[in-house]
């Protein structure tokens, strides 16, 4: 609030705010133009698009029938269909599971990397190689791993003393935390990278200071490097729980869904009722449904991480 | 003397640069089919050579999506393959040409009638796509797995196993040193692998994935029939007969812990590769008292309505389909060739050759898909059923589920005129 007079002082006076000459106001929409162009075609338009023809019976291929406005008919369809509602809890599930379990993940890493390690810079570079590589590969090489009987995971087990094997991905039990697992492994290098940004803006002098103090290393963690991370951690919590909301290419490859539908994810019911069933009306509701869950809750996260 | 030769040379080419076409053709995207492909697009260019005419032939991945977007956006080759059994729904939207004009009668009698099924659109009696090629679904043997369980190899589709026969048969390899599971089902496949793999069991039992003429579901796909074989299959997941989806794909032909699989002849080579002299093709069992059936189709060549050249796409689907055509495709990929002629001429396929069951399965217990416009949603229903079923769901609540789906899905078309009449 301080700040704000002198922000006013440096940008002009009154006066000179009014004399934004026509000119002025040309250039700052060329300069605007390009970006509101693409934001406009690529999320502006499909979102209202999705809107309208989710009040249709729009099919994939074109048709010789005329598509027909059907009014809330796709929406009543979506909320009657179990299937949905399966598509709906496992996502929840999916995101309830992996965002502590990334976020701690990528903390542990980051706070690892920003110590004093030797090779410090062979480990931040080799920690990326997971952000580099495609999900499509890296869904393909977890495969391997989780194969039966004699995969890598199961092998594992074998030498703790496991008998037979775990199918992890064809077994209800097994099929979700495994692909949490993969995911988490897949994705923490982005978390991370912020984390290790936030840790190192935390000043130094906090950390001198706690030491005089005569603070060890966890309660250095807890009362300065936690504090400190505060806006950290917010925005990689929202956008962690973003991310889990897509999850798609994973379960596309690895269980498509099954077994039994207990891996079937929004979007890829989306996905499945719109290009594989030609049914794009139905999955325009399904989509703009999607949008509103997954806005409720951006928004609701964000309520209560500014009530605490 | 230079300059007038130049001259010539330029009017020349302006000339056939006046007369020269090339066409585009789309064609899938395949390890075996690669070299077919290049072959046959130096082979129609050099016998069009004359005529100015050219064919530029372009493998496209996942080809499928490629075609559906072609037709929203209205760019689309002058030939393409689709699916065979997308066909329906293409011609109803009226985006294919359609292609009888194009073959001589002579090419047309000596075409397998399932592969003419395939194409042919019912509520004009067209044809709109033609596939050089058949597919056949039958049983892959270990020959060694099989004499150690003493079980009995039937050799032509007369004397094919009996659903019994066949059950006691995984019964036996399931005790067979060296088999984790007697029978690979290729779960790892998706999509249309599940309703092109598991409808012969339907169809041998009189059941059908919709009634081919009152084109209703249910009633058909979820008749009792199709519940009772079902069964069968669930109960093979549930003894654990079944490689599971997860345990990969080599499991018949790489580390041999299967002792037969059930999938087609794309597999050959692989299965040769692995199993050398101890592979046996075992027709498709009598599912259901004396009645076998065996999946057919595959991609086929069509003409979207939009092409300006269509005389020359036709001229060279003609091309590609001519019996020396047909039977490389075959030798090329080791499928069944689509024209009589040509299997004669094919070693593989002919009388005696290793491949002759397969050849006799496309002309005799073949059962062409559904060709109806709701084919994608009916082949979707299916898929997910058969899924959900090998994993222990309720038989009769997921074909049910299915039938609706269709239904619906018809209904919500207005039954997808003509075909409501």
């Amino acid at each position: 609030m301080q700040n704000q007079p002198k922000l006013a002082s440096q940008t002009g006076t009154k006066t000179r705010r009014s004399s934004h000459t026509t000119q002025e106001w040309l250039d700052e929409l060329l300069l605007i133009a390009p970006a509101s162009i693409l934001l406009f075609t690529f999320l502006i338009l499909p979102f209202f698009m999705a809107g309208y023809l989710s009040f249709t019976d729009e099919r994939l291929v074109p048709r010789p029938i005329p598509t027909e406005f059907v009014g809330l008919q796709n929406y009543i369809a979506v909320m009657k269909d179990p299937e949905f509602w399966q598509a709906f809890r496992n996502t929840a599930w999916f995101a309830l599971l992996v965002v502590p379990f990334q976020c701690a993940i990528s903390l542990a890493c980051a706070l690892l990397l920003n110590s004093e390690l030797p090779f410090r810079s062979l480990f931040r570079s080799v920690s990326l190689l997971p952000l580099v590589t495609p999900m499509t590969v890296i869904a393909v090489i977890w495969a391997a791993l989780y194969r039966i009987p004699d995969g890598f995971m199961n092998n594992i087990l074998h030498l703790f003393g496991m008998e037979g094997y775990i199918d992890w991905l064809g077994d209800s039990k097994f099929a979700m935390p495994a692909i949490v697992l993969l995911s988490a492994w897949a994705t923490f290098p982005f978390q991370m990278l912020i984390f290790l940004a936030g840790l190192q803006d935390i000043p130094m002098e906090r950390y001198e200071a706690a030491k005089i103090d005569g603070a060890g290393p966890w309660q250095m963690f807890r009362y300065v490097t936690l504090p400190g991370l505060r806006n950290t951690n917010i925005f990689i919590l929202i956008i962690t729980t973003l991310q889990a909301f897509k999850l798609f290419t994973q379960v596309d490859i690895l269980t498509h869904g099954g077994p039994l539908g207990s891996t079937n994810t929004l979007v890829r019911y989306m996905v499945q009722e719109g290009y594989t069933a030609q049914q794009v009306g139905y999955a325009s509701a399904v989509a703009v449904v999607f949008v509103i869950l997954v806005g409720a809750f951006a928004i609701l996260q964000r309520v209560l991480l500014k009530n605490e | 003397m230079k300059k007038l030769s130049i001259a010539l040379l330029t009017a020349t080419l302006a000339l056939s640069a006046a007369h020269a076409k090339q066409i585009t053709v789309w064609v899938i995207d395949g390890d075996s089919e690669r070299p077919y492909f290049l072959q046959l697009q130096d082979a129609f260019n050099k016998a069009n050579e004359k005529k100015g005419l050219t064919a530029k032939i372009v493998p496209v991945p996942s080809i499928n999506d490629a075609i559906q977007s072609g037709f929203l956006s209205g760019k689309l080759p002058d030939v393409f393959m689709l699916d065979g059994p997308n066909m329906a729904n293409y011609a109803w939207s009226g985006q294919l040409a359609p292609l009888d004009s194009y073959f001589s009668k002579g090419t047309l009698s000596d075409i397998l009638p399932a592969i003419k099924d395939q194409g042919t659109y019912s509520p004009d009696g067209k044809l709109y796509a033609m596939s050089p090629y058949d597919s056949s679904v039958l049983l892959w043997g270990n020959k060694k797995y099989l004499q150690e369980a003493g079980v009995r190899i039937p050799k032509n589709l007369k004397d094919a196993w009996t659903l019994k026969e066949f059950e006691d048969a995984l019964q036996k390899l399931s005790k067979v040193k060296g088999v984790t599971w007697p029978l690979d089902l290729k779960l790892n496949y998706t999509g249309e692998w599940l309703s092109y793999g598991f409808s012969p069991f339907l169809q041998a039992c009189g059941a059908d994935l919709i009634n081919r003429k009152t084109w209703k579901a249910t009633g058909t796909i979820n008749s009792d029939a199709a519940v009772d074989i079902l069964e069968h299959l669930q109960s093979w997941a549930k003894n654990k007969w079944v490689v599971p989806a997860s345990a990969g794909d080599n499991r018949f032909y790489g580390d041999k812990t299967a002792a037969l699989v059930w999938v087609g002849n794309w597999m050959w080579r692989a299965h040769k590769e692995g199993l050398k002299d101890d592979l046996v093709l075992i027709p498709a069992p009598k599912f259901c008292g004396n009645k076998q059936v065996s999946p057919n189709g595959g991609w086929s060549y069509a003409i979207p309505k939009v092409s300006p050249n269509k005389a020359e796409a036709g001229a060279f689907i003609d091309f590609a389909m001519s019996s020396k055509q047909v039977a490389l495709y075959s030798d090329t990929t080791g499928y069944v060739p689509a024209r009589k002629s040509a299997i004669r001429l094919s070693k593989l396929y002919g009388k005696g050759g290793e491949g002759a069951i397969m050849a006799e399965q496309s002309a005799k217990i073949a059962v062409v898909r559904p060709v109806h416009p709701a084919y994608p949603v009916i082949s979707k229903s299916f898929g997910d059923a058969v899924l959900n079923i090998l994993n222990g769901a309720n038989i009769k609540s997921e074909l049910d589920k299915a039938a609706k789906a269709i239904d619906q899905d018809i209904a919500a078309n207005k039954g997808y005129p003509p075909f409501n009449k």
